[in-house]
């Protein structure tokens, strides 16, 4: 393996690592943007994105299936979580939400555990993407080149929403000031469950696309949730495109370090976020200290 | 939870509010109280699947001895409490049974840390532990204290046992990846020392912390050290992501994967993809000996599944119990020590002796390669070679072998 | 004074315990009572500083294998070996603080998060003082000093932990009651104002995490006597967040609160996996009802219960200054 063919794969794998974390850190961002929470729950909707996928591919045996199903519940249970909960909540402070979703991270955990017993299960990749490709001699999956695509379209898909549609712009215009949108006829309720919901949505797409790789299974949220929490920070809360930055920061750090230091594999992560927070209090694109 | 047979503590309550039968009576009036077996078990979190196969063993021992009249007479009540895989919660559930429900005999305790913090107790609690699953050499070297007892296969036997078979094998260029943990060290320490006398090549090792997601950067490393065969001691979550990655990458196109043990469990979840895979087992239902045919069949016909390794070992732990507390006809710690230390039982995986230097079962280690069968719906562990236990064990209290 | 009252029965009724309970149920009030210290400490930042800390579990950490290498390599006994760690941690924390204390809000808890998970990933690599995955086992309860037994049996070792639990609240209430307790309480209500009151609200804050620190370490040097063993999960992330749920959940900015806490924490999550499997569904739904319909905590519900005037408007505004964003 020569060093150009080692870069270039190294780079792709770091890629496609941030196409994960990313699906995982952008809905954070944007449910703590809007509703100035955090999510302790996220790496439970993205175990259940997996599961759901897990059902959805043995039932029909397509994987598109499972791509495009496991969104639409585990957001449309996340719809229901916070017009059923957190909706009471917002004139309590921090502490409230961090024990309504620590608290739902257990009963979901327990819950898939008895729906879909304790065993990990498998997921595998559709057959379309499941071979290899060389790339300068070097073999690399398919899948993870799709996993890569399908980063850069969910990101410029999220960006264009945000941007162009009347939505994206009541976001954008709620995480800056909620009362002015509200005061302006807005109904800022529907605003923030229906950020909620895409946040989910999109924590379930990133169980999806990483089960054919860990396999569906109870480890998988509380493995998340804390890398999640990472690259926002790093990112900066609320930042779109700070939680884009920070999953690529993350993840070519996790792969040339560990590459390089694999001894201290375990605490990359966490010195990537110290540096930045003692330089940036605010994260890379945050604005609040 | 599980309800197939249910010998929890819950249920034992239950059945003892049953047992106000008149037979029951009789027997607890002859002072013939239940045997009490508590089990400190991790059957959440991450390692859940792992204890719940410890209490399917165990029970499965329980319902087939307390059907047949008991165990010296007296029934088997097993206490069955979640450690969630935590140490301090396993050292203050473990303390619970023996100080609450007065267990001085105890299964269970599935990590090897969990393990290493309670049996400094064991003597102050005077509790005898049969371990069925802790793979850590420690505890019968350097730990090692008089009421532990070992029936199952060590991490240092897995890996000799792989090393042996290594020998004959025309692998030159070796890598290791282990997990992060005791266990992982402790058989990558002891396969460098064999490598080594073998005169054989270890080009590199590597660790990965636990709960590693993403293998792509060990898989690369992995690769470019061009060594033809890599022993991998890693489980759960981090085997079944490894195993899916390296396959992946066709990783076992170039590089034979030898794992320090193979169970039907991540087979399950990573199907094809451990297809090629070699390595020790502790305990596989292909296994060909009268015993284990009568025990997969009597398995099936309760479980309507076949054993798993963690299942056959936690039933040979019960057994090799069963024949110390038959010889001793007692169980307490000081009359049951020394029957167990001279106990031999003709298990599940054969002949299998308890030795009194360092209370470690010596047994035969197999090697097992995952294969596609015609007509089965995931890959099968068939066994391709199988090692005596003289060769297997370590010298007393020892974790590596002097040739 | 009738809250001094009342905690005097509490604290007499504790030292009774052992003449009436099991040795099962001392085991697990003498486990409530060091994670009770262990929560108190954090209700310093939290309740009273609003510093929201994610990484706790570095204080309980650090005390710990500290007292455990003292325990195992040295022949101090225990009482001094469990202080000096404590003191230890409180050391360290001076310079957990400076860094943390760089940001506030979210920031400020995500610094402490960090420095909490490198201590941990530390312990699983610096094997020769921390015994890396398996950590320490085998910590002895070393008696003295002047040949004093009385603390390494098991009654003897509860009324340690009580003895270290009443000094470490008596000495948190009226640090609390203190004119620096008043800084404290109003960087919580607002930090700008009380900055341009002249007060260098940073050494405070150092000076506050690093008392939190101190106790927490006290009560995980406890613990490594009490259970024997030290283990990288007593650093982990997941039980820094359990110590601030046990804080909420006992009512933050309390300090009985968060004792309270930690025992229901404890001995509800002891009980309902005694019970079932599925305890944490049970546990799950505890919290969301407690968020529901006990805001204030169970010590908020226990004072409301007896009719003690406590303004329940100041609570709320207490409770709502707990934000990050203010």
């Amino acid at each position: 393996m020569d060093f150009l063919g080692f870069l270039v794969t190294e780079c792709l794998n770091a890629l496609s690592q941030a196409a994960l974390l990313f699906f995982l850190g952008v809905g954070l961002t944007l449910i703590f943007g809007i509703m100035r929470i955090v999510n302790f729950a996220h790496g439970a909707f993205f175990m259940l994105g997996a599961y759901v996928g897990y059902t959805a591919v043995s039932v029909t045996g397509n994987f598109w299936v499972a791509l495009i199903a496991a969104p639409l519940l585990v957001g449309g249970f996340g719809v229901a979580f916070e017009l059923g909960i957190l909706r009471q909540l917002y004139r309590r402070d921090h502490s409230a939400f961090l024990m309504v979703t620590f608290g739902l991270t257990l009963i979901m955990g327990e819950a898939i555990r008895l729906l879909w017993g304790v065993a990990a299960l498998q997921v595998p990749a559709p057959k379309s993407l499941s071979g290899i490709v060389f790339i300068l001699d070097e073999p690399f999956p398919i899948y993870r080149l799709f996993l890569i695509c399908a980063g850069i379209v969910v990101a410029i898909g999220i960006w264009q929403f945000l941007e162009r549609t009347r939505l994206g712009l009541l976001i954008r215009a709620t995480a800056q000031n909620a009362e002015m949108v509200h005061a302006l006829g807005t109904d800022v309720r529907l605003v923030r469950s229906a950020v909620f919901g895409i946040g989910c949505g999109l924590a379930g797409i990133g169980g999806v696309l990483a089960a054919p790789l860990v396999t569906a299974s109870l480890g998988m949220a509380p493995n998340a949730v804390i890398d999640t929490f990472v690259i926002v920070i790093i990112g900066g809360m609320g930042s779109f495109a700070g939680s884009l930055i920070g999953a690529l920061l993350v993840a070519f750090v996790q792969v040339f370090g560990t590459y390089y230091f694999p001894d201290l594999a375990l605490a990359l992560m966490y010195l990537v976020m110290l540096t930045v927070l003692v330089v940036r209090p605010g994260g890379l694109l945050g604005k609040e200290a | 939870m599980n309800t197939r047979t249910g010998f929890t503590r819950r249920t034992a309550i239950r059945a003892g509010l049953a047992a106000v039968a008149a037979p029951a009576l009789l027997r607890y009036a002859r002072g013939e109280t239940p045997i009490k077996i508590g089990m400190p078990l991790a059957l959440t979190g991450p390692a859940g699947e792992i204890g719940l196969q410890m209490r399917h063993g165990a029970e499965f021992w329980a319902k087939q001895v307390n059907t047949k009249g008991g165990l010296t007479g007296r029934q088997i009540e097993l206490h069955v409490e979640d450690t969630a895989g935590d140490p301090a919660t396993c050292v203050r559930k473990a303390q619970l049974v023996v100080e609450r429900d007065n267990c001085h005999l105890l299964f269970g305790m599935v990590l090897s840390s969990e393990a290493l913090a309670v049996v400094p107790k064991l003597a102050d609690w005077n509790t005898i532990f049969m371990s069925s699953d802790n793979g850590d050499g420690r505890l019968t070297g350097s730990s090692f204290v008089p009421n532990f007892f070992r029936a199952n296969i060590s991490g240092p036997m897995e890996t000799r046992a792989i090393s042996l078979w290594l020998r004959k094998a025309d692998f030159k260029k070796f890598y290791a990846l282990g997990m992060d943990y005791a266990w992982g060290h402790n058989s990558i320490d002891v396969f460098s020392d064999e490598v080594k006398k073998a005169k054989k090549d270890l080009v590199g090792t590597v660790f990965s912390p636990i709960g590693t997601t993403d293998f792509s950067t060990y898989i690369t490393k992995i690769r470019q050290s061009g060594a033809d065969a890599c022993f991998l001691v890693l489980q759960g979550d981090d085997n079944n992501a490894f195993l899916s990655q390296a396959h992946e990458y066709r990783l076992s196109d170039k590089v034979q994967l030898i794992t320090s043990i193979v169970d039907l469990n991540s087979i399950r979840a990573v199907g094809d993809a451990a297809i090629g895979l070699a390595g020790s087992t502790r305990y596989v239902f292909t296994i060909d000996n009268p015993a284990n045919k009568a025990f997969v069949a009597e398995w099936r016909k309760e479980y309507n599944a076949l054993p798993d390794v963690f299942e056959g070992e936690q039933y040979q732990a019960c057994q090799m119990l069963q024949a110390g507390i038959e010889k001793a006809n007692s169980i307490d710690a000081d009359k049951l020590r020394p029957a167990l230390e001279t106990a031999a039982i003709d298990s599940i995986k054969g002949h299998v002796a308890m030795r009194a230097c360092d209370h470690q079962a010596v047994q035969g280690g197999y090697i097992v390669k995952v294969e596609k069968v015609a007509g089965a719906k995931l890959p099968v562990p068939q066994i391709i070679a199988t090692l005596p236990g003289d060769e297997v064990t370590p010298a007393c209290r020892q974790m590596t072998f002097d040739s | 004074m009738n809250g001094w009252l009342g905690l005097a029965v509490t604290a007499f009724a504790l030292a009774l315990a052992p003449a009436g309970l099991p040795p099962y149920a001392m085991t697990l009030l003498t486990e409530a009572l060091i994670l009770g210290l262990f929560a108190m400490s954090l209700d310093l930042m939290v309740g009273y500083t609003r510093l929201l800390s994610f990484g706790h579990a570095a204080a309980y950490g650090l005390g710990a294998y500290t007292a455990g290498n003292l325990l195992l390599h040295t022949s101090i006994p225990m009482v001094f070996a469990v202080l000096l760690a404590g003191l230890f941690s409180g050391i360290v924390a001076i310079g957990v603080a400076w860094v943390c204390t760089l940001a506030s809000g979210v920031s400020f808890s995500m610094l402490t998060l960090a420095i909490a998970q490198l201590f941990y990933a530390v312990a699983f690599k610096w094997t020769p003082v921390t015994g890396a995955s398996d950590g320490l086992a085998g910590i002895p309860r070393s008696p003295g000093p002047f040949g004093i037994t009385f603390f390494t049996d098991k009654i003897g070792f509860y009324y340690l932990v009580l003895g270290c639990l009443c000094g470490a609240f008596i000495f948190c209430r009226s640090l609390v009651r203190s004119p620096f307790g008043a800084v404290l309480q109003g960087i919580r209500e607002n930090e700008a104002k009380t900055r341009s009151l002249g007060f260098d609200t940073r050494h405070y804050k150092i000076a506050v995490v690093a008392i939190s620190f101190a106790l927490g370490g006290l009560a995980g040097a406890l613990y490594a006597p009490f259970a024997g063993f030290t283990n990288t999960e007593l650093l982990f992330w997941l039980f820094s967040g359990q110590v601030l749920i046990m804080v909420i959940v006992g009512g933050a900015g309390t300090l009985i609160g968060p004792i309270i806490g930690a025992a229901f924490f404890m001995l509800v999550s002891n009980l309902l996996s005694s019970w079932t499997d599925s305890w944490a569904l049970f546990f799950g739904l505890i919290f969301i009802c407690f968020v529901l319909f006990a805001p204030q905590g169970i010590w908020g519900l226990a004072t409301r219960w007896f009719g003690r005037r406590r303004a329940p408007e100041v609570k709320g505004k207490r409770w709502r200054s707990l934000n990050w964003t203010g």
